[in-house]
């Protein structure tokens, strides 16, 4: 399989980005629907929507509350997906389930490895981290996490920051980042193995 | 292509054969000039011991106030005047010129004219215009026979009344006459009563306004009151508006020298002058 | 004679073309003027309610207050304002709901654009001037065309004696063909001042404008309203 066609980190605008998991066409379906939004907020308001807003919006397709055709719901969504943005409150991390619900996180892990991942976050994340520690400790979590050795070309770092915005790293920055993680790692000489595919993480 | 069993069925009525020139003539930036029409309050009434006759102050140019202070009361003869509303030349014009003319019959019967004499002329003059000249009159006078007074419609029908408005604003004023109008008014009650009907009409009517004109013709006297009452005055300014000198941009200057050749100084003896004194 | 030729024509009919004619759209007059500072912003509009010669009111306002710091004036047919301002409110309060924070001039002032543009054959007849505090605390001024076309200036005069006025406000606030003056900011007095001056003059000359001014001040503590009594005629 070519991994490079599996892309499971997306720019919804700007200054939101969008990690997904589960069924990959029902996230389709909902980051379209968040892009419409954004873009749609922007051409009447003339204003970036916050990140909360195009959270909210994004489930609404799930009820089909918000759009003409009624509500047209035969399943739920199968897809669970992190909201990274900058808005007029800062940096934000959102979370929202299949069943719609979303919450504020400063650290969240979601898909297959999550559990083991997000008691990693726990022990790692604090609030006053550096862009540059932060994506160290998610791609160390990543590596504890990921059946498959880390590489360049099955891992997707994206970064939200005030200055830059939605950044997604290229194949040089991502390994520039892997080798930041395999020198700490010696330096701290524990190499744990945990078996299971970590699919997306991320850190506030 | 016309014959007789499939003729050309012509418009009815007026021939519109040149609009399409001056629509093509207006789209070239040639538009047919308009004229400026003051939607206008004027009235008059019969008292016991002659005519009042009252105006409005505004003319106006579409929704544009184009004189804040003009004059609608007309001479026509000493005995008589008239209120002109509707196109401001065709009342100036055609009152000006019927004054002229029963100037000419008064020195020709060497009588005072009756008033009915100027309304004939104005209707027939009028009524020969088919409704083109635009001018709504309010004649009011005194002859031998007492005072009269005449309301004229721009295609010369005429009224003979003891009381009427005249222009946009005549509803208001004539709500004031019916309520109050009673025959053998006093000049004061006469003058308060037509003052209030002008009013009426500068105050709700958006086509009158600024100040009240009154004319009393009495038998043998006329009292012309440009400016009865200044129904409203300026707002005052806030603030100056006077530029400093230097404030116009000067954009060349051109000096010119007159060079003064000779100076001489005649002087005339008052004493030679022709006396035209007398 | 038509008969003879088309008899399916009764005689007085002929076979030009009719024109319909169909003309939703009613004047009712009004100028509105606003000029925006440093720290302040402040409109003015006139409450005369008026069709052809009549005056349906003295007294209409014919500004809306959007938000604590964003007012809008409207002139032109009425009904559409009437209709235009409770849609605006319903969004505002929309928007409110949806987003936990109040509407800021900025995005009041694109939504305007495209709620006027949403309807571009058949437009609202509104002369609108949207007023108010940007997210810096700056006055700001956004006029508007009847179809959406929306432009942040610091001054600005619509309505009936739009023409009229603006030449004026360039003039006096743009500091417009005018030689060896100091580029010096407009202050709230010099302002207010003006708004009166100004609707003054546009009583004198504009048959739509006059009874009395209603003015909104906003700055950084709040609206303030105030009155001031023009020409009746």
């Amino acid at each position: 399989m070519e991994s490079t066609t599996i892309e499971k980190i997306v720019e919804v605008d700007k200054h939101i980005g969008c990690a997904v998991s589960g069924l990959m066409a029902d996230s389709r379906t909902m980051i379209d629907r968040a892009r419409v939004e954004c873009q749609n907020h922007w051409f009447v308001y003339n204003e970036s929507m916050s990140v909360e807003s195009c959270a909210q919006a994004t489930i609404a397709i799930q009820f089909g509350d918000s759009d003409d055709d009624g509500a047209a719901m035969s399943r739920p969504f199968g897809v669970a997906i992190l909201f990274a943005g900058i808005d007029e409150k800062g940096p934000q991390l959102y979370h929202m389930d299949p069943s719609g619900t979303f919450v504020e996180f400063d650290a969240k892990a979601i898909g297959s490895g999550s559990e083991g991942a997000q008691q990693s976050l726990q022990e790692m994340y604090h609030r006053s981290m550096t862009l540059s520690e932060a994506t160290t400790a998610a791609l160390t979590i990543l590596k504890q996490v990921m059946e498959e050795k880390l590489n360049s070309s099955n891992v997707e770092v994206m970064t939200m920051t005030p200055t830059n915005f939605f950044h997604m790293f290229t194949k040089e920055q991502v390994e520039e980042a892997l080798k930041l993680v395999a020198i700490q790692e010696q330096s701290k000489g524990d190499l744990r193995s945990i078996v299971s595919t970590a699919e997306v993480m991320s850190i506030k | 292509m016309s014959s007789v069993l499939c003729p050309d069925i012509s418009n009815s009525g007026f021939s519109f054969d040149n609009c399409a020139r001056n629509a093509a003539l207006e789209g070239k930036g040639f538009p047919v000039p308009k004229a400026t029409k003051t939607g206008t309050t004027i009235a008059g009434i019969i008292y016991e011991d002659g005519v009042i006759l009252g105006a409005d102050t505004r003319a106006t140019e579409d929704t544009t106030v184009s004189d804040k202070n003009c004059s609608k009361i007309h001479y026509l003869a000493s005995n008589m005047y008239c209120c002109g509303a509707g196109t401001a030349a065709d009342t100036e014009m055609t009152t000006n010129m019927i004054a002229s003319q029963l100037e000419l019959h008064r020195l020709f019967t060497n009588r005072t004219v009756p008033v009915c004499t100027a309304n004939q002329l104005l209707k027939q003059y009028l009524f020969r215009y088919q409704g083109y000249i635009g001018a709504a009159l309010v004649l009011g006078g005194v002859d031998n026979t007492g005072p009269h007074l005449f309301s004229i419609y721009p295609h010369g029908s005429t009224d003979k009344l003891p009381y009427t408005t005249m222009g946009s604003g005549s509803l208001a004023a004539m709500a004031v006459f019916e309520s109050r109008w009673k025959p053998g008014l006093t000049e004061e009650e006469g003058k308060k009563l037509v003052r209030d009907a002008i009013a009426a009409g500068i105050f709700n009517d958006l086509g009158s306004g600024s100040n009240v004109d009154l004319c009393v013709i009495r038998k043998g006297t006329v009292e012309y009151l440009r400016t009865y009452e200044e129904a409203n005055k300026k707002g005052k300014r806030q603030s100056s508006y006077r530029y400093p000198p230097g404030t116009t941009a000067i954009l060349s200057t051109k000096t010119a020298n007159i060079e003064v050749h000779d100076v001489s100084v005649q002087r005339i003896d008052t004493d030679l002058l022709m006396d035209t004194t007398s | 004679m038509a008969s003879v030729a088309n008899p399916s024509f009764p005689d007085y009919s002929t076979q030009a073309p009719t024109q319909h004619m169909f003309s939703p759209y009613a004047d009712n007059g009004g100028s509105v003027v606003a000029i925006a500072g440093d720290d302040f912003v402040i409109i003015g509009a006139d409450t005369r309610l008026s069709a052809g010669f009549s005056i349906y009111t003295r007294e209409q306002n014919k500004l809306f207050r959007l938000s604590d710091n964003t007012v809008l004036g409207c002139a032109g047919c009425w009904c559409d304002t009437l209709t235009l301002t409770r849609i605006l409110k319903a969004r505002m309060q929309m928007y409110e709901q949806e987003h936990n924070k109040t509407m800021s001039t900025t995005a009041a002032a694109q939504m305007l654009s495209t709620m006027l543009y949403y309807k571009r054959f058949f437009p609202y007849y509104i002369s609108n001037i949207l007023v108010g505090l940007d997210n810096e605390g700056k006055g700001c001024v956004y006029s508007y065309d009847p179809i959406g076309h929306c432009e942040r200036a610091s001054y600005r005069a619509g309505g009936s004696a739009g023409a009229l006025l603006q030449p004026l406000l360039d003039n006096q606030i743009g500091l417009k063909n005018m030689q060896n003056v100091t580029n010096k900011t407009v202050t709230l007095d010099r302002a207010l001042a003006v708004v009166k001056d100004v609707f003054i003059s546009a009583a004198e000359r504009d048959i739509y404008t006059g009874d009395k001014i209603m003015i909104i001040i906003i700055t950084k503590n709040g609206i303030k309203e105030d009155s001031f009594d023009l020409r009746k005629d």
